[in-house]
């Protein structure tokens, strides 16, 4: 993105507060705000400085002094809340604007295994969702196709971006695999059939082995050979790609578990893991780290504890288990813009504040593997960060007067924002 | 109809029974229905049994039945030789002998109208004019079982469709169908399933119900004004007089069909579930005719234990307390019969008999629920049900009793007529023989019962020792194969020594004036060989008789209310509860007052008590130390889906207001427990969005452990859901919904100004008639459209965009009455300055959007603006999670347009309560106001904050350290069921593969009862 929108975001952040601004900002200054680094620490007041796209200096401010002519624009931020940019993984957001528009759907390609197909290619920068998403502080997402038993490869992007190319953070990050279900049940969600043993479990669990077993042996270099679904496979074995498995019932997870010894995989990452709570142990022993269910969600079933869900993190923390949130489920395009308060239901039950604001960002980063640019407030990472008037994962207090991504300001408006005040001023209201 | 009732019951059945002669080809054969049963045991009523009876049998008619009877020299003599004669099970619920009902399968495009010619109900469903009697035929296999399990008669009919028509009384004979027919039109059968009709309407159990009450009154208008012919309302006519069977498939279709018949002041008989023990005392003052299945569930495989935690609760529950129901109904005094509905053969009929009555049932009232009870339903006490003097002699042979043993059925008489169904030996074999064959003596001995013995063979020999060199004596013995009918004996054994064979097959007559085998066989040579035998000793131990089953102790007879996960023990009641020390949310002119205390009575707040005010503390109250912790008034879900069974929509029609969601709460719907969980204690359960005009809605409590009639508010004001947009025009549909009025929004408009219209137009003429007019039948869709013309009925209307908003209350204005609440009303914000001119309030959802093209202006700033226009705003779920969060959601009005957190909390408590007219009542902590209190951790509105009380009425429905008490409690309840399981699996009784039941959930776009594609769509 370039100064265009620095341009345009003036404004807005005038309006909003007390700033220090200079045209061309090429060295910011962040001072006085509760910094939450994302990896467990916290500086109460804290100093976090900018230049170009990168941070350059995190402090606590109270112990830190500076030349104030250092910076192009210095910006007081006390008592409110500075976040990394809050990470919204597993999600069709991006690649579907209107659920019900067919037209505008693009997650869900032809195919039983389509590793070759790419999400990032469908990402639709000016999405109105990404806008409404992004002023909640989620400013990173990975898009991520859906359907078949690998649904296609993921990208990690930027919830703002000219286009794909621009607003890429991780190109073609991993391949999702959606494990066969152990128990089976049909009809539909509002009356569902009685659900039973998956009679063919075996069988489809057994393709997915030989498609692994031949994409495996596949040799790309030999002359005349052209498969690219093998070639797009690659990645997963020699550890350049993760394989993200979507995988919820407790039997599902064991053989998940084998699956990945069988096949040596590199970074295997368990997606949903509704059970995964029941084997930490092993879990944890083989490092697999595990992308939760939507907190927001019912449980499975009628006996379990009404609040299990919302219990998962605090039971995978204890256990000793990586894990971070998402938000896949119905309407989850939109819903990205909650991913805040579901750290804020974790937190409720079990998390320490930071541990919660970790698991929307640092532990996301880690698992996607981007956490060496971005998922923090740490010196030499990319600037894309959040600042919130209060508390940002208490719907209560989730304000943005600060939105950047990759060291650029971004407006805390949207247009849902925009009609509000259309409407508002129409009817002759006033703040 | 009196006189309608004796003529069916007692003309009707001679005018079948007086047979006129019928030419036949040939001489016609004789009859064989006049003999004398002698020596036999007489079940021959539930209270009375003759040991060594004898019965006499002329024309098919018992004549005499007793002890020592003097027999007639002219009949021929059956020896029963102590075989057990029961009388002709009656069941009333089979479709046996009637081919089945097969639709015209699925069909994409919706079918609007009845495709039926002919002066018929204007619904297929409705066929009470089908009289099954000339389909009538023999089904052999399905007779042969049946008879099996005892039973000689049957009322056949067509199981399809809401009146399904008539049934016809056969006695289940296997000879000419013709002769079987006892009685054509011996009860009317109802259900709540559609059937085999491809019509649109009804696609919901309500649809159902409020079809069959308006075919109902459509009869009683027909009766008294019909002047063209209508053979369905005919038939309904007709069958008032007739016994009226109700087959149901859950155990509150029975409560739905109770409401129906006192409706119209009929009783009906209700076919149940096998689950009645879960209404616990209901029963007691019901009075309620009942037939049960006696299908017990096998116990499940749950060895793999990842499958075992997949069974719900409610099903282990099941699974043990099924065998107690006949038990639980037969003590609660209900009159009941027993249908083999659910069992596949007798083996199985027999086997869950055995298992009934080990779990405290009576042989007394097992025979009575088989015999008299459905002899006196039917009213053909007279002529069946015991074999008594002047019955027919329909009665069945077993060889032995077969409530105490593993019996087998081996004549049956059906109205006389014979047929012998195993020809059991009529002597006892059993004794110790000397056998002699082709000259070596050999020992037989013949043990097991008479009708199945079984034999020992022995044959002492001198045999070289290879030790010793000398001789000694060795016994072989060999088991022997022993059959004996028609007076012939075989004989087959092979006593082998060591590895050779010695194999004999011997056939011979058998002598039993002096107890002499003798006949001819085969050796292990193949020659053919003499052989006799003679008996040294009888038997002499008598047969015994044991029951294959015997009367379990400690049987557990507690079902949970609901039977299920977080069910409880005992229903719950009201408990004087004071909090302390509290920081309440009053919603009041007081605002949120701290350290106050709130003590509830009789279900009502009785007093707020401010500061360190003091009081007494009543006895038997609970002292909750409420320091720190918030108390609010209860969470009111304006629009929740909730606790419906069996369908939201009734997308039949453009207008459906005569379907009411108060017939179809359920109270087993988890979810119900769930949103306590969160702090809701009320709700309005909404008809879905899928017609302009939808369905009556249900205003709630959330009265968990409790049945679904004490689920809904008493005098609850009236309301309905209305609908606009994309799902009452089918925009989401698919290619083949496109023909019902309307498909634009244009159309919308048109569907209520003719509704209203032809609404004004009935009632005046049902109030005022023209001279010399008949008066309209009762109309139930007018009825309601009607009320809400006049404002007596409130909507609550789906809405989404403004131009749709605006029509809406431009035609309530120009009829003269206001839109109550527009909900979901995503674009309110567009129009606040005339829905608040107008009056209307509003409910919607804090920030959905982007679901579907109507919803693409929607902000969450919505609520706000509407609020900070003067609107009364209430934030609602339409989803069964989002319920459950609901404080959460409220929180988020303050983020999206800085409203205060007061306002926010008034928008999931106080607001909701005045757009549903509850608020005298409920929505704010208020002395006289009802106990429906939420305790948080914290402020309720902070995403960390947790219920640790709901109490609903008083009662404390949700207790967050109870509710961990159970879990536990559950863990062991699921474990000891499972190990008891497994013990019976061990025990040889059959188990199943795990297949687990689940309940959806509904949204407002959810259509039909069973399996569709559609999305889900609000």
């Amino acid at each position: 993105m370039k100064q265009a929108i620095i341009v345009f975001i003036f404004g807005v952040i005038f309006s909003g507060m007390n700033v220090t601004w200079a045209q061309k900002a090429k060295s910011i200054l962040l001072e006085n705000a509760t910094v939450h680094v994302g990896n467990g620490q916290v500086f109460e007041q804290g100093l976090v400085g900018i230049k170009d796209n990168k941070i350059v200096i995190v402090r606590n401010a109270l112990a830190y002094t500076y030349k104030k002519e250092e910076w192009d624009t210095i910006i007081d931020l006390s008592g409110q809340h500075l976040y990394p940019g809050f990470i919204s993984p597993n999600t069709t957001l991006g690649l579907t604007e209107i659920e019900a528009v067919r037209a505008s759907n693009d997650f869900n390609e032809v195919g039983i295994f389509n590793p070759h197909v790419r999400a990032l290619i469908a990402y639709n920068c000016e999405s109105d969702i990404l806008s409404t998403v992004r002023t909640n502080g989620v400013l990173l997402t990975q898009t991520t196709p859906r359907g078949g038993i690998i649904s296609g490869a993921s990208s990690v992007m930027q919830t703002a971006c000219w286009n794909w190319e621009d607003g890429v953070v991780r190109e073609d990050d991993g391949i999702h695999l959606n494990w066969p279900a152990s128990l089976q049940g049909g009809g539909w969600w509002a009356e569902p059939s009685p659900k039973k043993r998956n009679e063919k479990y075996a069988e489809e669990k057994q393709s997915i082995y030989s498609f692994f077993e031949q994409a495996k042996t596949f040799n790309s270099e030999k002359a005349g050979t052209v498969d690219i679904r093998f070639a797009a496979m690659k990645a997963c074995f020699n550890g350049t790609k993760r394989l993200y498995i979507h995988a919820d019932e407790v039997q599902q997870l064991l053989d998940v578990l084998d699956f990945v010894a069988h096949f040596e995989i590199q970074f295997p990452v368990i997606v949903g893991g509704y059970d995964s709570y029941m084997i930490t142990e092993k879990l944890k022993e083989k490092k697999i780290p595990v992308m939760l269910p939507r907190l927001h969600s019912l449980p499975e079933m009628d006996g379990d504890a009404v609040d299990l869900v919302y219990q998962l993190p605090y039971l995978l923390q204890a256990g000793g288990v990586k894990f971070c949130l998402q938000n896949e489920g119905d309407m989850e395009a939109m819903n990205a813009r909650n991913i805040p308060f579901l750290a804020g239901t974790a937190k409720a039950y079990g998390l320490s504040e930071e541990e919660a604001v970790r698991c929307i960002t640092l532990s996301a980063a880690e698992i996607l593997g981007i956490e060496k640019s971005v998922g923090s407030i740490e010196e030499g990472k990319v600037a894309t960060l959040f600042v919130s008037k209060g508390n940002a994962l208490d719907m209560r207090t989730n304000q943005a007067s600060v939105i950047m991504i990759d060291g650029e300001f971004l407006p805390t408006n949207n247009f849902q924002s925009d009609l509000y005040y259309k409407y508002k001023k129409k009817y002759g209201l006033t703040e | 109809m009196q006189i309608l009732r004796f003529l069916l019951l007692t003309l009707f059945p001679f005018a079948v029974f007086g047979q006129l002669p019928v030419p036949t080809n040939g001489s016609p054969l004789p009859k064989n229905n006049s003999f004398v049963l002698t020596e036999v045991r007489i079940l021959v009523s539930p209270t009375k049994v003759i040991e060594n009876g004898d019965i006499i049998v002329r024309d098919g008619k018992i004549v005499e039945v007793g002890k020592s009877v003097s027999i007639p020299n002219d009949l021929p003599i059956i020896n029963g030789n102590g075989k057990v004669v029961v009388p002709a099970f009656i069941e009333l619920n089979t479709s046996v002998g009637l081919p089945e009902i097969k639709g015209s399968g699925w069909d994409p495009s919706p079918q609007y109208e009845s495709k039926k010619k002919g002066p018929y109900y204007w619904n297929e469903s409705i066929h009470p004019e089908i009289d099954p009697t000339d389909l009538y035929n023999i089904d052999a296999s399905a007779i042969d079982e049946l008879n099996k399990m005892g039973f000689g008669l049957a009322v056949t009919h067509q199981n399809d469709g809401i009146a399904q028509g008539t049934g016809t009384l056969v006695t289940l004979g296997k000879t000419d169908p013709r002769l079987q027919i006892v009685q054509p039109n011996t009860a009317a059968f109802f259900s709540f399933r559609k059937g085999a009709s491809n019509q649109s309407y009804p696609s919901s159990q309500m649809g159902s119900i409020a079809l069959l009450r308006q075919a109902l009154y459509d009869a009683q208008w027909h009766q008294q004004y019909g002047k063209t012919p209508n053979y369905s309302l005919d038939a309904l006519n007709k069958q008032v007089a007739l016994p009226s069977i109700f087959s149901t498939t859950d155990v509150y279709e029975l409560l739905r069909v109770r409401a129906i018949g006192k409706e119209f002041n009929r009783t009906f008989t209700i076919v149940g579930t096998g689950h009645e023990y879960e209404l616990g005392n209901v029963f007691d003052t019901l009075n309620q005719p009942l037939i049960i299945p006696i299908a017990f569930p096998e116990a499940y495989d749950l060895k793999d234990p990842f499958i075992a935690r997949q069974i719900p609760l409610s099903d282990l529950k099941h699974w043990e307390l099924a065998p107690t129901n006949p038990a639980f109904l037969a003590k609660s005094k209900v009159p009941f019969v027993i249908t083999t509905q659910g069992n596949k053969t007798a083996a199985d009929f027999w086997k869950n008999m055995h298992k009934a009555l080990a779990h405290g049932w009576s042989v007394e009232d097992a025979l009575r629920a088989l015999t008299t009870t459905p002899a006196e339903m039917l009213g053909i006490q007279k002529e069946f049900g015991s074999i008594e003097t002047d019955k027919w002699a329909s009665f069945n042979v077993f060889d032995s009793d077969p409530f105490l043993q593993d019996a087998k059925l081996v004549e049956t008489y059906v109205k006389g007529e014979r047929t012998i169904v195993v020809d059991l030996p009529d002597a006892d074999l059993r004794g110790k023989y000397s056998l002699n064959i082709d000259g070596t003596k050999y020992f037989l001995d013949i043990t097991g019962t008479a009708q199945r013995p079984e034999g020992k063979v022995k044959l002492v020999k001198s045999v070289n020792d290879p030790v010793t060199g000398t001789q000694k004596m060795d016994t072989l013995s060999a088991d022997a194969y022993v059959n004996y009918t028609d007076n012939d004996i075989v004989l087959q054994f092979n006593l082998k020594e060591g590895t050779t064979s010695n194999h004999f097959s011997l056939k011979g007559i058998v002598n039993t004036r002096v107890w002499i085998f003798e006949g001819t066989g085969t050796n292990t040579s193949g020659n053919w060989i003499k052989w006799s035998a003679i008996r040294n000793k009888s038997n002499e131990e008598q047969a015994e008789i044991k029951p294959v089953w015997k009367p379990l102790e400690n049987v557990n007879t507690q079902p949970l209310y609901p039977n299920m996960a977080y069910g409880y023990a005992e229903r719950p009641v009201s408990n004087t509860i004071i909090f302390e020390n509290v920081t309440v949310w009053t919603n009041e002119a007081e605002g949120i007052i701290s350290n106050a205390t709130v003590i509830t009575e009789n279900g009502k707040i009785k007093s707020i008590i401010r500061g360190s005010s003091s009081y007494t503390v009543p006895a038997g109250a609970k002292v909750i130390n409420a320091e720190g912790k918030h108390l609010t008034a209860g969470i009111i879900d304006e629009h929740s889906h909730i606790a419906i069974s069996k369908g939201v929509n009734e997308g039949g029609q453009a207008i459906s207001c005569e379907v009411r969601i108060g017939d179809v709460v359920t109270a087993d719907d988890i979810n119900v427990y769930r949103q306590l969980s969160g702090g809701v204690t009320a709700a309005q359960l909404l008809h879905g969005s899928a017609n302009p005009v939808g369905g009556q809605s249900a205003l709630i409590k959330l009265k968990w452990g409790h049945l679904p009639q004490d689920y809904l508010i008493k005098n609850a004001p009236k309301f309905v859901k209305f609908a606009l947009g994309e799902n009452v025009k089918q925009a989401n549909w698919g290619d083949f919904n496109t023909t019902r009025f309307p498909q634009t929004r244009m159309g919308v408009e048109q569907v209520y100004i003719d509704g209203f219209s032809r609404a004004l137009a009935y009632h005046e003429a049902l109030t005022n008639p023209a001279k010399g007019t008949t008066p309209p039948a009762r109309d139930l869709e007018l009825d309601a459209l009607y009320e809400i013309v006049k404002g007596e009925r409130k909507i609550t209307c789906h809405s989404y965009i403004q131009s749709e908003i605006n029509m809406l209350m431009h035609v309530a204005d120009s009829f003269g009455f206001t839109v109550n609440t527009f909900t979901h009303i995503l674009e309110g914000y567009k129009v606040a300055d005339k829905m608040k001119a107008h009056g209307a309030g509003a409910s919607t959802f804090s920030d959905w959007w982007a679901y579907k093209y109507e919803v693409k202006d929607a902000v969450p700033f919505n609520a706000s603006l509407m609020h900070q226009m003067g609107i009364v705003v209430a934030i609602n779920s339409d989803d069964a999670e989002m319920g459950r969060r609901l404080n959460q959601e409220a929180a988020k009005v303050i983020k999206y347009g800085g409203i205060s957190e007061e306002e926010a909390w008034k928008m999931v408590t106080l607001n909701p309560a005045k757009l549903l007219h509850l608020d005298d009542r409920m929505g704010s902590v208020k002395e006289g106001k009802d106990a429906d209190l939420v305790l948080w951790t914290t402020n309720p509105l902070s995403v960390e904050a947790k219920v640790l009380y709901t109490l609903v009425d008083g009662e404390i429905l949700f207790d967050r350290t109870a509710d961990f008490e159970a879990q536990k409690a559950m863990e062991a309840e699921r474990a000891r069921i499972i190990a008891k399981m497994a013990d019976a699996g061990k025990g040889g009784e059959p188990t199943k593969p795990f297949v687990k039941k689940r309940r959806g959930s509904y949204h407002c776009n959810t259509v039909g009862e069973e399996a569709s594609t559609e999305a889900n769509e609000h």
